[in-house]
């Protein structure tokens, strides 16, 4: 991003660059490129000196090295044809005598990014593997995984692997983690690094003592029991989680290990680092959920002093709220009590909604101390404590009663258009235990022309309808000018539609009315929903230690399916299409090809059967057609399965791999609702497929339409198996 | 792992920014400052933001953000300790951590931050092996090297790194030997309005500062290990020792580093070694209110309370204060509404106290909460779990190396609800 005048200064600089008697004076020449990398580092463009700063790279002056390799790790994608240049003097480098040198020059060398600098680092990278300095060692191995990122992810450089896994043997420990991050990225398509028995102990040995032969869980855990004692919280979590994964099939050691790490979670939860507190705070909660005593006796530490960020309040508040029991929910009420009042409106509201969690539960005294907040008459805690007392009543009907004596007066102190919503729902439908229910609703109804939420007037309109069924003495005048203005005057489109609907249903009678709307007003049967049943630690074990717990899944879903178009953009041009993309590509043009002379057969995308239906409806059927196909070797199912996906027939069942005889069941429907559902069947020893497939309907002509489709995919895929 | 670096100013300026894997445009860190905007006060941005492509973890310290960029999942905590580790960095090498003082060693950040990580994976992070990596600049160092044009880049590769002793460099030689233990405890705790202790803890830990000829092997006992709830240690000591015999057996790194953290938390254990006596009174009618506090030691063991501050967030409605302490200095900001008063030493013959008015705004409803006092003190030579080190003993080496321990104990986050 050039700010405007970069020109100036740049030509100015590439001056200074070409002057001789600079270039003579070391420490003046090195003050001149100092400035180029100040400029750069606050976002000017300095490309402009690329060929001067090349120049430049030729010194013995080792500062001033590091500073031109900053330079052009950060232009050469610029300009590709003058990096070239540079690539020289780094080979040079790379074979100095003094260590450092080579290791800078190798790291610069592989951070160029350029296409077609693989060439050039390829040897570096193999003799800086051998190198005796392990400083030079610790860069090349890192070298190979940018090397391999420059490369697309194409094609695995066997040879490569092979000297990585060897150097697994280091002696030197930051080589052997670097060895094995270069590896993990290098190998990520295949499934990681591969850890063998003897690579385990090796790597296991290198913790620091020596087990013998047997290769028991509990030694490992043994082994590696005082990383559970680490200052480093990092070190205690990656060691909970590796424990977690190990002991997948032992839920009791899993507690215990949970257990063990209790302390040192507590601890991290009140670091001194704000960022560490707030880390660890998301892990105990994705604790809680599998065990959810597990802290109670500990709920003290997570009251929230005044002085701390806001998202750890957040997080502390929700922490208590899981923790409650019948001992100490005396307290924790206390204490969230005492935040209902906080500065901070968000985290007050928190507060709120925490005390309306913990009502579901023990709710008497919750209600009380809701009732009370009310009193305080400020409007952004009556909207909430509103708010939680919608959910409340529909959760738990006992405590309606105590609800309805709380709500008098309170519509004097909601301003917005959640908290108006909710308690116009609750008015509409606790009419019973709220005399001046009308008398509250008219003034809304009033106001209706200057609401400018089109929800709450939709709210409105179905609240006063239900009000108007059991008192209709005081609302039927309300009602009738609330619904003329609705569909007369309102200009938002869904609230007009539903005063027109409830028009037309009132034109229907009375009963009609009643019957429905007068759902049930509460349900608590859905109380036992809301408390989520306990969860198998294995069921997060994996994500434990990684930002799942602190964003949750479905958010990274989302950032994978956006990186993934990425990489196929312009981005990475090397990104090569794995098996899978091509074929689909291939079949997208086919089915584009074959729909205009198919018309009769549209087979319908997502129809889903289940197995038994299937079963049914296969033993039912007689065989329409039955044909041969020549196929070559094994059948690969997830690539048979995609293909098929693409023309929309479903697989339902398929044997495994390498089974004999091989058979798979598929189902498709037409947009007509006829069904084919075939058999595919592998003889052992047979170089053929043989299909089966049955109709719903007898309908000869979309048969062979359907069969015609079949028998492209599978000779598409026996064709690309040869 | 980690992408990118960027450091940010409060005021919002990208001051430096360092790339490994790929360049990120700083564009991303947009979404940074849209956080930052929603968030109102620095401290309370959070430490993880999610933007459609990236993630960006920061930490906030020293008035600057270090906002890490990362694409790929990643164990959070080990960004946010790498992040901690940057600018405990920085702070060895420049004596603080400011946005000036890293504008102008721009060359030895950037040399530092190339060395510690690769890739986005880190490559050395002790700080020991650091400063042979590339020396600090010292003023001398700085004249001498203006004068002679030599550079700050050792001329040697750290020996450390090939020693089977990972964090201790071999050959290291000093003419005085010298081993100072420092034990530092500080309290957390909230005290609640009627002087009672809500919730209580000590974090306690023992920084040492060795400077030892050779290859020592040290040990260190406690007269009262026991008391020790949860400990953690730097990765020298023998873990095995400290199950069995509750011993400390180490060959310590060289110079500075932290040997052991750990908690007492037992909260009976736990003394507090202040009171504070409040009456902050609002009074619905009248637009004044009273204020008064006063400060007085309680369970200290005979040492006296040094370094004591009060900081106190007052309610909105209050407009102004006027108030005299019988000692220290006073400051209420009317546009923040905090209080703040430097109070110093406690003397219990004469306890300090900060009495006066509070003027409120009027025809405002009388505030829902009462503020909050923070407090901060230090009490020299005193470990207030009781802790004491036993002996240290040296094997390994023949000299006699001078030994001393301190005692020390600050308040943390120390609380009191009025």
């Amino acid at each position: 991003m050039p700010y405007f005048g970069s020109e100036d200064v740049v030509k100015e600089l590439k001056k200074a660059l070409c002057n001789p008697h600079i270039q003579a004076d070391r420490l003046r020449y090195r003050n001149v490129i100092q400035r180029v990398i100040r400029h750069m580092t606050q976002g000017l463009d300095m490309s402009g000196v690329f060929m001067e700063m090349v120049k430049a790279s030729a010194t013995v002056d080792i500062v001033q090295k590091k500073l031109v390799y900053l330079y052009m790790c950060t232009y050469a994608p610029l300009k590709p044809d003058l990096a070239l240049l540079a690539i020289n003097t780094l080979c040079k480098d790379c074979s100095d005598p003094n260590p450092m040198v080579r290791g800078l020059a190798l790291r610069s060398m592989c951070s160029l990014r350029l296409p077609g600098v693989q060439e050039y680092i390829q040897q570096p990278i193999l003799s800086g593997l051998r190198d005796k300095a392990s400083y030079v060692r610790r860069v090349a191995v890192l070298g190979c995984a940018k090397m391999h990122n420059l490369h697309g992810d194409s094609e695995v450089d066997g040879a490569l692997v092979h000297e990585l896994y060897s150097l697994l043997r280091d002696q030197d420990p930051i080589v052997v983690v670097n060895c094995l991050r270069s590896l993990e990225e290098i190998l990520k398509h295949e499934g990681g690094v591969v850890i063998n028995k003897p690579i385990a102990h090796h790597l296991l040995n290198r913790f620091g003592c020596l087990i013998p032969n047997e290769e028991e869980l509990f030694d490992i855990l043994n082994l590696l029991d005082s990383f559970l004692k680490s200052s480093s919280p990092g070190v205690v979590i990656g060691a909970t989680k590796l424990f977690l994964i190990l002991a997948k099939k032992f839920p009791h050691v899993q507690t215990d290990v949970l257990v063990r790490v209790k302390g040192p979670l507590l601890a991290a939860c009140s670091s001194e680092s704000r960022e560490l507190c707030f880390v660890a705070l998301c892990h105990v909660r994705q604790i809680l959920h599998s065990l959810p005593g597990h802290f109670s006796s500990h709920y003290k530490k997570f009251f929230c002093s005044y002085w701390e960020p806001h998202y750890i309040k957040l997080q502390k508040v929700e922490v208590l709220c899981e923790l409650v029991n019948d001992e100490n929910v005396q307290q924790v009420l206390e204490e969230l009590r005492g935040y209902c009042t906080d500065v901070s409106v968000d985290f007050a509201q928190a507060s709120i909604f925490a005390i309306g969690n913990i009502a579901r539960t023990y709710t008497d005294q919750c209600v009380q101390i809701l009732t009370e907040l009310l009193g305080l008459r400020q409007e952004h805690i009556t909207t909430v404590v509103v708010q939680t007392f919608r959910d409340l009543v529909w959760l738990c009907p006992q405590c309606t009663e105590a609800v309805c004596q709380a709500l008098p007066g309170c519509e004097e102190n909601i301003q917005d258009n959640e908290g108006r919503q909710a308690l116009i729902w609750i008015l509409g439908n606790h009419e019973e235990g709220i005399p001046n229910a009308p008398y509250v609703l008219e003034d809304f109804a009033e106001n209706a022309k200057s609401e400018t939420f089109p929800a709450v007037k939709m709210e409105l309109l179905t609240a006063l309808l239900r009000l108007f069924l059991s008192r209709p003495a005081e609302c039927q005048d309300m009602l009738g000018r609330l619904l003329y203005y609705c569909i007369e005057e309102e200009k938002d489109m869904a609230v007009r539609d539903r005063g027109l609907f409830y028009y037309r249903l009132l034109l229907l009678g009375i009963d009609d009315v009643k019957r429905i709307l007068c759902s049930p007003k509460s349900d608590p049967s859905l109380g036992l929903l809301e408390d989520q049943p306990e969860r198998p630690v294995n069921s997060w074990a994996s994500d434990f230690n990684t930002l799942v717990p602190v964003y949750g899944k479905a958010h990274w879903a989302t950032i994978f399916k956006h990186q993934g178009t990425d990489h196929c953009g312009p981005e990475l041009p090397h990104t090569n299409f794995s098996y899978a993309r091509q074929l689909i590509s291939e079949e997208n043009k086919e089915r584009v090809q074959e729909l205009p002379d198919s018309e009769a057969l549209m087979l319908i995308p997502n129809c889903q059967f289940t197995a038994e239906y299937f079963e049914k409806t296969w033993l039912s059927l007689e065989v329409a057609h039955q044909q041969i196909l020549p196929w070559q070797g094994e059948v690969h199912p997830d690539t048979l399965q995609m293909a098929l996906q693409v023309v929309n027939i479903q697989t339902i069942a398929m044997s495994r791999v390498g089974a004999q005889p091989w058979k798979a069941y598929l189902s498709a429907q037409d947009a007509t609702g006829c069904l084919f559902l075939t058999e595919l069947l592998l003889e052992p020893g047979n170089s053929k497929m043989q299909i089966s497939v049955k109709q719903s309907e007898t309908r000869t002509e979309i048969l062979s339409r359907f069969i015609s489709v079949l028998e492209t995919v599978i000779g598409t895929i026996g064709d690309m198996k040869s | 792992m980690i992408h990118s670096l960027f450091l940010i100013n409060s005021s919002g300026d990208i001051f430096l920014e360092k790339h490994w894997k790929s360049v990120v445009s700083r564009s991303v860190c947009d979404y940074f400052f849209e956080a930052q905007e929603r968030a109102t006060e620095a401290e309370n941005v959070p430490p993880v933001i999610p933007t459609p492509h990236h993630y960006l973890l920061s930490v906030y310290r020293h008035k600057i953000f270090f906002v890490a960029v990362i694409q790929t999942e990643v164990p959070p905590l080990f960004v946010i300790e790498f992040l901690h580790r940057v600018v405990d960095t920085f702070q060895d090498y420049f004596g603080v951590c400011s946005e000036p003082v890293i504008k102008d060693n721009v060359v030895v950040v950037y040399e530092v931050l190339e060395e510690m990580l690769d890739n986005g994976f880190p490559l050395a992070t002790e700080s020991n092996i650091l400063k042979e990596l590339i020396k600090p600049p010292t003023i001398l160092r700085t004249v001498v090297n203006t004068i002679t044009g030599s550079t700050n880049v050792g001329e040697q590769l750290p020996t450390g790194q090939l020693s089977v002793v990972p964090w201790r460099r071999t050959g290291v030689k000093y003419t005085n030997n010298e081993a100072y233990f420092d034990v530092i405890e500080e309290i957390d705790a909230i005290i609640d309005k009627s002087g009672s202790t809500v919730t209580a803890e000590i974090q306690g830990v023992i920084d040492a500062c060795v400077k030892l000829t050779g290859m020592p092997d040290l040990t260190l006992s406690f007269m009262n290990p026991r008391l020790l709830d949860d400990v953690s240690f730097h990765p020298c000591v023998r873990f095995k020792r400290w199950e069995s015999e509750r011993i400390l057996s180490f060959i310590p790194p060289d110079g500075n580093f932290r040997l052991l953290s750990y908690h007492v938390s037992a909260q009976n254990l736990v003394a507090i070694p202040v009171y504070v006596k409040h009456s902050i009174s609002f009074r619905d009618s009248s637009s004044l209110g009273r204020f008064e506090i006063t400060v007085g030691p309680k369970q200290t063991m005979g040492k006296t309370i040094e370094g004591v501050t009060v900081l106190s967030q007052m309610p909105r409605g209050v407009l102004n204060m006027s108030l005299t302490p019988s000692q220290g200095t006073h400051t209420f900001d009317p546009v923040t509404k905090m209080l703040s008063w430097d109070v110093g030493k406690i003397n219990p013959q004469k306890l300090p106290s900060l009495k006066g008015t509070m003027s409120l705004q009027a025809g405002a409803s009388k505030p829902d909460e009462n503020p909050t006092i923070n407090l901060q003190f230090k009490i020299q030579q005193l470990a207030i779990s009781g802790l004491k080190v036993n002996r240290l003993d040296m094997y390994g080496e023949k000299y006699k190396p001078f030994k001393g321990i301190k005692y020390m104990t600050k308040a943390g986050k120390f609380q009191v609800r009025t």
